[in-house]
């Protein structure tokens, strides 16, 4: 009796232990995840001058507004004159994101399928290929995609933004084999056998049954795709056609004075980064949710 | 099945690239660089499109195109400013893809290997035929013609290094911008530049570097700080020491054949340097490698810098910091400053190279260049332009004269020019590094090796 | 015995003709922007190829024999080495950590998104936040160290420092992610497995290495083919922390000249196109023998579910 007592007190003593732990170190890594975006924040709200002789303080340094009105063009810069054009830039940003997302996850999907689910001659061999495509170097595509985007007249065009990845990334078609490879068997050759066409197997059961890592996906690429910079940059150099990388990059390097303005800098980095963070907050329940419930299996 | 599903694919591919490019209809025309389109008058109107880095001085350059086009209203000057980190990258991709501009500001270190790829149209027929001649600042006009003697470029602007000391360190340290200015340096024990500069540091307990029980491993304020790292040529950093002993980079500039990176004298300089971090008056090279130079000065680190004249406004717009200037140290060969300068050159996209040299002639004329001169942003090659900065500098209550005290005293030296600035870069600058790092111990066996693999590449 | 013949051709081409429906957009996004590219590249190597003037001549295998020679290329080679090690091992670590308390101790979305937090931002903003971050001289994480007695310590400007904080860096930005796409995975994993071991006595640890590891094993092996291909192309955070604002990118010395900001400097700005392609080919050719030992490791193709 006391023994069995002692190992049930020891069993409840011991998770408890472990969770006051595990809680301490996801505490932790929230902090670090976290603070640099305070950091970032406070300093977006400081003045600059005062940053650097005035020790580091928590909270912003003789608080102002004015470096975040710099930035939308509410407080002219004195030389230069760079600002973002707010409304432009999200509007670009906005339809790069969701074209490409759109585009990238079908064709990216229905490939996947082919990969992990079609039996066909050289299959695996068309895979590999297809995953070497993710160690192509960048530079190699770099230019020859420029030149091609040049020749159908899309530079300084959305559409040449959005073109090389509408159609797939070997990433996407790669993550979403692999989910498809997890998918119980059974459900989609009962269809089959149903007399279901591959495709209404696809888009009837397969689609919906893997839509926590097709939504998974979504918002991966949807942030990949607002993220992008070296792409948009070489073709997207026109004011009209700028997303907020390539916004805030040309803000930063015209910033008058040869000293950083480092809280100018934050403010365009906090308010280039609010967007996807305001889009990430209204869906990440559903992420998570789609994810917990109709997860593959 | 296969091909209406193929059918359909490109439909729907092509309305969403439709439904996009429909929002920027009108980016498409306006990204048409250096292409004829017919204005609404008749007859043809060229489009000229101008890249360059200085967001400062694009304002001056906007006035400059106003007042050309005005003069000629069948060119139309399109101006693109990208910030220095990324011009240089676009430029190459605009050439590898035949979108370059018509017409860019161009630089020293850099125009020489366009030449050697072709893609600058030499300006000697144009100039011989406009009879455009060197009005400029002495030698800035042949720094830009090749050994065949084409020229690419007319100079626009010019620029050289001085001393920048922030005034309160100075009183507070009991030296004058007098002292300083007529202060005398030398490789071995650093003359009274650096008596100045020890004078200068102040260690934690607050006890200074001419003082017993300095200690230089925690230093508070050091009396000077170096630009940014130092690179194959230091124009802002070590480069006037070192000229200052009469070391000189190349063996005839410009276009040498063999460098003299082997020169004991840039050795001993590189020494002095070491010697100055090991001792705690110059601040360690890991102190400004990542936010520069100048926010050293600007936190207070550093008491002193030598800098680019270019960056005249970046000191004076510091709130909180008064900044005086003076020219550099007289070495044991008297001072030496890096003179600079930069130049528009027409690329061979150009279309129409007759019009993008119109622009050129006008942005090298006294014209453009004392509306340029009137912003004080840079020193125009153009002396009577100059006079106009300087004007305004004074206006400003702003003493240039230590930078252009190197012009009229005739004390400079000219930026090393080579067909291959970037390989020397690339070989040099490691070395550089681990000298002052205190990695590399014997800078004399470190440049005698990395001046071979220079001259072999030079020589190549 | 027409349908005896018929019946193995058929079989031999299988869903020949619906795979390649499926495929067609995705095949058509890879040849033009991938394929085509990779092999002009291929072809760029052989040659000594201008950028700038975009031109080049045929010389055979020849910037491949200089590539072998270049002590800079196995330096850049070393030093990846270092940041994919680094990188790739606490990234890892942390990733299944922060994915398996996740998934037991809480379903809070904003935890998880919270962790989220650092990928959402550009490569090129992390590197400058981390700059201003963690400056010798300004920077508040050195005041701190300072606070607590540690000399300050220039994190971008020592040859011994350099790459692990780079390597933290990217850690610190992609944890979250890849810890997302690990929990994604733990959530095939039927709970009645757990359930049937924890009837068995089997503990928190045996659970994980007999049922976790192994079920999780496709996902993990897209996990880290993923990372570690990422992680070796390694540049813009590179590039922008320790180019700064008085640095030299590469710098100090070589310490951080990674091997594709060396491809970047040969093609941009030493002008050597030619040369960059053939050390661009040749991470190409690494990169496929790792992922193949990877693939081969992590048995990629199965689940040990279906």
């Amino acid at each position: 009796m006391s023994v069995g007592h002692g190992t049930m007190a020891a069993t409840k003593q011991r998770p408890r232990m472990g969770r006051v732990a595990a809680w301490g170190f996801m505490t932790l890594i929230i902090l670090v995840s976290l603070f640099p975006f305070y950091w970032a924040i406070r300093t977006a709200f400081s003045t600059n001058s005062a940053l650097f002789t005035s020790g580091q303080s928590l909270l912003p340094i003789q608080p102002t507004t004015i470096n975040v009105e710099k930035v939308l063009g509410l407080e002219p810069i004195t030389a230069g004159g760079a600002t973002f054009d707010f409304t432009t830039v999200l509007t670009n940003s906005v339809v790069v994101a969701t074209v490409i997302t759109i585009g990238q996850v079908i064709f990216s999907a229905m490939a996947a399928y082919a990969f992990a689910r079609l039996e066909w001659p050289g299959r695996d061999a068309v895979f590999l290929v297809f995953l070497a495509g993710l160690m192509i170097p960048p530079i190699f595509t770099l230019i020859p995609n420029f030149v091609l985007i040049r020749n159908l007249g899309w530079l300084n065009t959305l559409p040449g933004i959005i073109a090389p990845f509408f159609l797939m990334t070997p990433f996407a078609v790669f993550f979403l084999r692999q989910f498809f490879l997890g998918i119980n068997r059974s459900l989609e050759e009962a269809a089959l056998i149903d007399g279901a066409g591959h495709f209404r197997t696809f888009f009837r059961i397969i689609l919906p049954i893997s839509s926590g890592p097709m939504f998974t996906l979504a918002i991966l690429t949807y942030i990949t795709a607002w993220n992008e910079f070296l792409w948009p940059l070489v073709v997207g150099r026109e004011r009209e056609v700028h997303v907020f990388t390539v916004a805030l990059s040309f803000f930063t390097s015209q910033q008058p004075g040869i000293a950083p303005d480092w809280a100018g800098l934050m403010s365009g980095t906090m308010i280039a980064a609010l967007p996807i963070l305001v889009l990430f907050a209204l869906t990440a329940r559903k992420v998570v949710d789609s994810i917990q419930f109709s997860g593959i299996k | 099945m296969k091909k209406t599903r193929l059918i359909a694919f490109l439909a729907v591919f092509s309305l969403v690239v439709a439904a996009c490019g429909g929002d920027d209809g009108s980016t498409a025309t306006t990204a048409a660089g250096g292409s004829a389109t017919t204005a609404a008058g008749g007859g043809d109107v060229v489009t000229i499109d101008y890249w360059l880095w200085d967001s400062n001085q694009q304002p001056f350059y906007e006035q400059c195109a106003a007042d050309f086009e005005a003069a000629n209203p069948n060119i139309d000057v399109v101006i693109s400013q990208f910030g220095w980190g990324d011009y240089w990258d676009g430029l190459t991709t605009a050439f590898a893809s035949d979108t370059a501009p018509d017409v860019f500001t161009d630089h020293l270190a850099r125009y020489p290997e366009l030449v050697a790829s072709g893609v600058l149209v030499p300006l000697n027929e144009f100039s011989d035929r406009d009879g455009v001649t060197d009005i400029y600042f002495p030698g800035l006009a042949d720094l830009w013609t090749d050994p065949e003697g084409n020229r690419y470029g007319w100079p626009k602007d010019w620029d050289t290094i001085a001393v920048a000391a922030n005034a309160a360190k100075l009183d507070e340290a009991g030296v004058t911008a007098d002292d300083l200015a007529g202060a005398t340096w030398n490789p071995q024990d650093g003359g009274s530049f650096e008596d100045i500069l020890k004078r200068l540091s102040v260690d934690a307990n607050g006890v200074r570097g001419d003082e017993d029980g300095f200690d230089p491993s925690n230093v508070e304020t050091y009396g000077f700080g170096l630009e940014g790292n130092f690179g194959a040529f230091g124009q802002t950093t070590f480069s006037a020491f070192a000229a200052s002993t009469g070391f000189e980079f190349l063996d005839k500039n410009p276009w040498g054949t063999m460098a003299n990176y082997d020169d004991d004298r840039l050795a001993d300089t590189l020494s002095w340097f070491r010697r100055g971090i090991e001792e705690g008056f110059i601040a360690p090279l890991e102190d400004t490698q990542s936010l520069g130079g100048m926010t050293l000065y600007q936190n207070g680190t550093v008491a002193t810098m030598t800098n680019g004249s270019w960056t005249i406004g970046g000191y004076t717009g510091l709130e909180g910091i008064d900044t005086v200037f003076a020219p550099l140290p007289e070495g044991p060969e008297g001072r030496a400053s890096m003179f600079n300068g930069l130049a528009d050159s027409i690329t061979t996209s150009a279309e129409n190279p007759e019009a993008a040299w119109e622009w050129v002639k006008h942005m090298a004329s006294p014209e453009c260049q004392e509306i340029v001169g009137g912003g004080a942003v840079v020193f125009p090659a153009v002396p009577s332009a100059t006079e106009i900065a300087q004007e305004t500098h004074a206006a400003n209550g702003v003493d240039v004269s230590a930078f252009t005290v190197h012009v009229d005293e005739g004390t400079t030296f000219l930026f090393p020019i080579t067909s291959v600035a970037s390989e020397i870069e690339a070989v040099i600058g490691p070395v550089m590094d681990a000298i002052l790092i205190g990695q590399e111990t014997d800078p004399y066996a470190a440049l005698d090796a990395a001046n071979e693999q220079v001259n072999a590449v030079l020589g190549g | 015995m027409a349908a005896a013949v018929a019946e193995p051709t058929r079989r031999k081409l299988g869903d020949l003709k619906v795979a390649l429906i499926f495929l067609f957009p995705a095949l058509v996004g890879f040849v033009v922007f991938y394929l085509v590219p990779a092999i002009r590249g291929v072809y760029i190597s052989l040659t000594d190829w201008n950028l700038l003037a975009n031109e080049g001549e045929f010389i055979g295998i020849e910037n491949y024999q200089a590539v072998f020679e270049d002590p800079l290329f196995w330096n850049a080679l070393k030093v990846t080495g270092v940041y994919v090690a680094i990188n790739i091992g606490s990234q890892t670590i942390l990733a299944m950590a922060i994915a398996v308390m996740m998934d037991r101790l809480t379903r809070s979305v904003t935890v998880r998104g919270i962790m989220l937090l650092p990928w959402l931002v550009p490569n090129v903003v992390v590197a400058l936040l981390w700059l201003w971050l963690l400056d010798k001289n300004v920077g508040v994480v050195n005041t701190w160290l300072e606070f607590v007695g540690i000399e300050p310590i220039a994190f971008f400007g020592r040859p011994n420092w350099v790459m692990p904080t780079i390597a933290g860096i990217n850690t610190w930005r992609h944890m979250g992610y890849t810890a997302l796409l690990i929990f994604a995975g733990l959530k095939t994993i039927p709970g009645s497995l757990y359930e049937a071991a924890a009837v068995d006595g089997a503990t928190e640890t045996e659970m994980f290495r007999r049922i976790t590891l192994p079920l999780l094993r496709p996902v993990l092996a897209l996990v880290l083919v993923i990372t570690v291909i990422g992680s070796f192309q390694v540049f813009d955070t590179v590039a922008v922390a320790t180019g700064g604002f008085g640095g030299r990118p590469g710098g100090p010395i070589n310490a951080s000249r990674v091997i594709y900001l060396y491809i970047f400097e040969n093609a941009f700005s030493r002008n050597k196109f030619g040369y960059a392609a053939a050390l661009a080919v040749t991470l190409f050719a690494l990169l496929l023998v790792v992922t193949i030992f990877q693939m081969r490791m992590l048995r990629a193709g199965e689940s040990d579910l279906s």
